[in-house]
């Protein structure tokens, strides 16, 4: 299965999108979750989930604070913000319209 | 809360908190890798390969928490608080060198940002007016009478403003000298002494013209104008506060004005000025139009219009010379040859002063330069004992790029401390400038530490550094390695020479020009002024109009003050004028000599009255005929002395006793003046003027309500001044002494511009001077440390002491005779800009050029003589061991 690269927003935008579907996750939980979701078409450099992690905190978008992984471990945990749902709609909805765009004229082409 | 401030404010907030930081981050970095392993293992992994599969997943954990902190922070500014800690840290550790540096800055500093202050003030700050770069002065020109910028006839004032299309408005305005003072004194009465104010007489249109309101009040309405219209006066800012104490219901008081009462009709804002910050009060002149229109000889109105929106300056002048020429038809008689010329009006508020003030803003900018390149000078040497350091530095990883910032930053270190102390040093020039040379700065500007100034002193705070620490710390930069020292030093020993010639020859430049100047002055000390200052004080009363309203009433007093005075003991001689010597302000009228033609003497002559005793109270001496004396008045024929110039001009030195001239040209009984004395010339314009022709008549023939009395004391006659009072107190108790100066104050006062330059460039000199000695002595002692070693062989192989000193002075002083014949040329290249603040000397004046080589000479010789005596002094033992 090739590997795909991806784009810097790309990454936020899926970790806004995984943090609001889970809810509040720690950083090896949301690296783990976009694999898994992309049926591990995208193999991350896990540690590049923490310069997205940072700059949407920067943001405001998501906030932290410590606590206690499931298997007893303590690890930061990263939540959304109402600034960052509002982000994460806006984002969401534009990605949709230019991969409609996209999606057209690739269409087109074919034909 | 839009994203980019959040992001900021976090990345400030995280540069205080980096170490919390770094742990938390580290600490998370742990947590994510045990939660791959656990799962890791879950998966059956053994713990092993677990870890190692989570980390290579992971990726660089070093190279991650670097980009965090870079993500995180502000890494430009927190590297630059380190650096600034580091160059603290350093100059800390090198105070002689700090304080060198910091002071030597401040000085350049500071006199750069006080000089560019006044030129600031004088020719770039825009007039506090609207529009000012549409105002232009008008004066009137005529070859005939070698005017160059005179005031302008009223009628001829007139035509113009009827005539021209191109101005808005022309205003005119009277009662100031040539160099923008006022000349008009009035005298508030009221409770004990009478107080001098300033005035200037304006038209009722000028503040119209100039664009400004009042801050209270209202402005002149174009009636007040005129003869009988009710006295109405506008008041400065100044004098409501000072006088009326700011009060707030002045508009509409009535003000007791030499006798005369006007009433207050408007207040200035704070800022405004005209012509100059000394005038206090503005008042209409109250002409009558039907004499007004006809004035024509007297040329007393000071012209300034303002031009069409649209209309450029060449366009006014065209116009404006078409104007004069049909005057000149017109009116043949008074008009003749009679121009006009159109100068910008700041330029011509600022026409005596530009030339200096550019002259110094140069020396000085030169003095800074010095100052940068000396520093740069003890850069080098400190960067060649700093490369260790720095080679570790770079060794340890550190780019060149980070090096030279390093460098920089302690330059700028440095610049900063020697910025603020150059503040102080310019705020205290600005207070001493004040205080000592309230003359050399023009009336009209206000020099004030404004922001322009404090963002110049910054940017010299800026530049300072880029020229003193930018080229060491390239230089430094790029011996990169350990080893190669012995061939940067000697690379760096080069441009040590280089700079060190530079600084030499940028301050024999300042010598050169410091030389010239005090040449001039000592010339100019030696002028005999035409008079005997010694003893003698002199002091102003007006006798005003209201009260002394016919020429008897005031002569009567003026003989009255003349008497007492001589009564006072002490008092040995005691004179009046209308126009004391050195004052540079004269009465001139249209003249007339009898049996010549009219353009075979100056038509334009001097006036003066004076009593009988006042060539005898100044200690002037008579050439010929004989002395006015208190028979000289009406009824007797009219008579009048002239000095030596005017006897010289006019009648080529054969006697002018006996000959007649006049000031009546176009009376219909012209009056006839016979010439009974010539007495030595007096200077009139400054001791560096030619005098002029000048005609003194009788007081008591021409009575002036302005009057100047000279008491020549046995002793030193300011004693006397409290006697003088009481005397005065006596004829009339409202009268006020103003202007009281001695004449040795009279004389030295109108040397203060040329003195204060003198010692102002002469200043910047001795400072050249200094710190291009330092620049050679730190060259040579540097070099004498580095060769002990080949020192001491030569000594050991028997080098007499002698040859060694010879050898070290030798190397010092190639650089100071290579940078010294490139100044002096350099020098003689610029020096036709001095020129004109010269007086009896050429800018190439051999003498001052030869006194500046030698006087560098002896300075670098004197700088070359320490290290080089160090040098014989060197045990061969110890040299040869310590390597």
């Amino acid at each position: 299965m090739p590997k795909a690269d991806i784009l810097q927003g790309t990454l936020d935008l899926m970790v806004l999108q995984t943090l609001d579907a889970m809810g509040p996750l720690h950083g090896y939980g949301i690296a783990r979750r976009i694999e898994q979701v992309s049926d591990d078409v995208l193999q991350l450099n896990q540690g590049t989930i923490y310069a997205s992690l940072l700059r949407l905190q920067q943001r405001r978008w998501i906030s932290s604070s410590w606590g206690t992984s499931e298997n007893n471990r303590k690890a930061k945990f990263y939540a959304i913000t109402k600034a960052g749902r509002k982000q994460l709609a806006a984002e969401a909805e534009n990605w949709n319209r230019v991969a409609g765009v996209i999606g057209r004229l690739l269409r087109l082409a074919q034909e | 809360m839009p994203a980019w401030l959040a992001v900021l404010l976090s990345r400030l907030a995280s540069v205080f908190r980096r170490r919390q930081l770094d742990e938390d981050f580290d600490q998370e970095v742990r947590a994510h890798l045990d939660l791959f392993v656990d799962e890791n293992i879950r998966r059956g992994m053994t713990p092993d390969a677990a870890r190692r599969a989570a980390v290579v997943r992971f990726g660089g954990v070093t190279q991650l928490a670097e980009q965090q902190r870079d993500q995180r922070g502000l890494p430009l500014v927190e590297t630059a608080i380190q650096d600034l800690r580091y160059a603290a840290r350093i100059l800390r550790k090198s105070p002689a060198f700090t304080a060198v540096a910091v002071l030597t800055l401040a000085l350049g500093i500071g006199a750069t940002t006080g000089m560019f202050s006044v030129v600031h003030a004088v020719l770039l700050r825009p007039l506090p007016f609207a529009e000012p770069d549409r105002l232009v002065r008008i004066f009137e020109i005529n070859p005939l009478k070698r005017w160059t910028r005179n005031s302008a006839a009223p009628a001829n004032y007139v035509d113009w403003q009827k005539q021209s299309t191109v101005f808005t408005e022309i205003a005119a305005y009277n009662g100031v000298d040539d160099k923008g003072r006022s000349r008009f004194d009035l005298f508030v009465s009221g409770a004990g002494e009478p107080q001098r104010v300033r005035g200037l007489g304006v038209s009722a249109n000028l503040f119209r013209v100039l664009g400004v309101a009042p801050s209270r009040g209202r402005l002149f309405r174009d009636e007040e104008n005129l003869e009988g219209a009710p006295r109405t006066v506008i008041i400065s800012h100044g004098l409501w506060q000072s006088l009326f104490g700011g009060d707030p219901a002045i508009v509409g008081k009535q003000v007791s004005l030499s006798g005369r009462s006007y009433e207050i009709v408007g207040v200035m804002p704070p800022e405004f000025a005209f012509p100059g910050r000394d005038v206090q009060v503005w008042l209409p002149p109250g002409y009558r139009p039907s004499v007004f229109v006809q004035l024509r000889r007297p040329h007393w109105l000071s012209v300034v219009a303002r031009l069409r929106p649209g209309v450029t300056i060449e366009q006014a002048r065209s116009e404006m010379n078409t104007i004069a020429a049909r005057l000149e038809k017109t009116y043949p008689d008074t008009n003749t040859q009679m121009g006009v010329r159109l100068e910008w009006f700041h330029d011509s508020l600022a026409y005596d002063t530009s030339s200096a003030l550019l002259i110094l803003l140069s020396a000085v900018g030169v003095l800074f330069v010095i100052v940068c390149v000396n520093l740069a000078n003890l850069q080098l040497g400190r960067a060649v004992s700093r490369s260790r350091e720095l080679a570790i530095r770079q060794a340890l990883g550190a780019g060149r790029g980070r090096i030279v910032r390093q460098l920089l930053t302690e330059g700028l270190v440095l610049s900063a401390l020697g910025g603020a102390l150059g503040l102080v040093v310019a705020f205290s020039a600005r207070a001493a400038l004040a205080r000592y040379a309230p003359d050399v700065v023009p009336v009209f500007a206000d020099v004030r530490l404004d922001r322009a100034v404090i963002l110049f002193n910054l940017g010299l705070s800026v530049a300072a550094p880029i020229l003193f620490a930018l080229m060491p710390a390239l230089g430094s930069a790029r011996s990169d390695t350990l080893q190669d020292r012995s061939d940067s030093v000697s690379h760096k020993r080069s441009i040590r020479d280089l700079l060190v010639a530079c600084e030499v020859a940028l301050s024999i430049v300042l010598v050169v020009g410091a030389g010239l100047l005090v040449r001039s002055l000592l010339l100019l000390n030696r002028v005999d002024p035409g008079f005997n200052p010694s003893r003698v004080v002199a002091f102003n009363l007006l006798f005003p109009g209201a009260r002394y309203g016919t020429d008897e009433k005031a002569l009567h007093a003026i003989e009255e003050v003349e008497r007492r005075l001589q009564s006072i003991p002490g008092v040995a001689a005691v004179g009046a004028t209308s126009t004391l010597a050195l004052r540079g302000f004269t009465y001139t009228s249209d003249a007339t000599v009898e049996g010549r033609a009219a353009d075979d003497y100056e038509r334009e002559l001097r006036h003066i009255s004076v009593s009988p005793g006042y060539f005898r109270a100044l200690g002037t001496r008579l050439v010929a005929g004989r002395w006015l004396d208190d028979l000289d008045r009406p009824p007797k024929p009219p008579v009048t002395l002239v000095n030596e110039s005017l006897a010289r001009k006019y009648f080529r030195g054969a006697g002018a006793s006996g000959k007649r001239i006049s000031f009546t040209k176009g009376y219909e009984k012209p009056e006839w003046l016979t010439i009974v004395g010539v007495v030595a010339d007096v200077k009139q314009d400054g001791l560096n003027k030619p005098a002029e022709p000048e005609s003194y008549v009788p007081l008591a023939q021409q009575t002036q309500n302005s009057t100047t009395f000279v008491v020549r004391g046995i002793d030193d006659p300011a004693l006397l001044l409290g006697a003088v009072r009481e005397q005065i107190r006596g004829v009339d108790k409202d009268l006020a002494l103003t202007d009281a100066t001695s004449l040795d104050g009279l004389v030295s006062d109108s040397l203060g511009d040329q003195k204060f330059r003198t010692s102002l460039l002469s200043g910047f000199a001795l400072l050249a001077l200094f710190l291009a000695a330092l620049g050679v002595y730190g060259v040579l002692a540097f070099f004498v440390s580095q060769r002990t070693r080949e020192i001491g062989v030569r000594l050991a192989l028997g080098a007499s002491p002698r040859r060694l000193f010879g050898m070290v002075v030798g190397q010092g002083m190639r650089a100071v005779v290579a940078g010294a014949a490139v100044g002096l040329g350099g020098a003689y290249a610029a020096g036709h800009a001095i020129d004109a603040l010269l007086f009896g000397v050429k800018s190439a004046d051999a003498p001052t050029y030869a006194a500046a080589a030698a006087i560098l000479a002896v300075v670098a010789a004197a700088a070359c003589a320490l290290p080089a005596w160090k040098a014989t002094r060197v045990d061969p033992l110890v040299a040869l061991r310590t390597e």
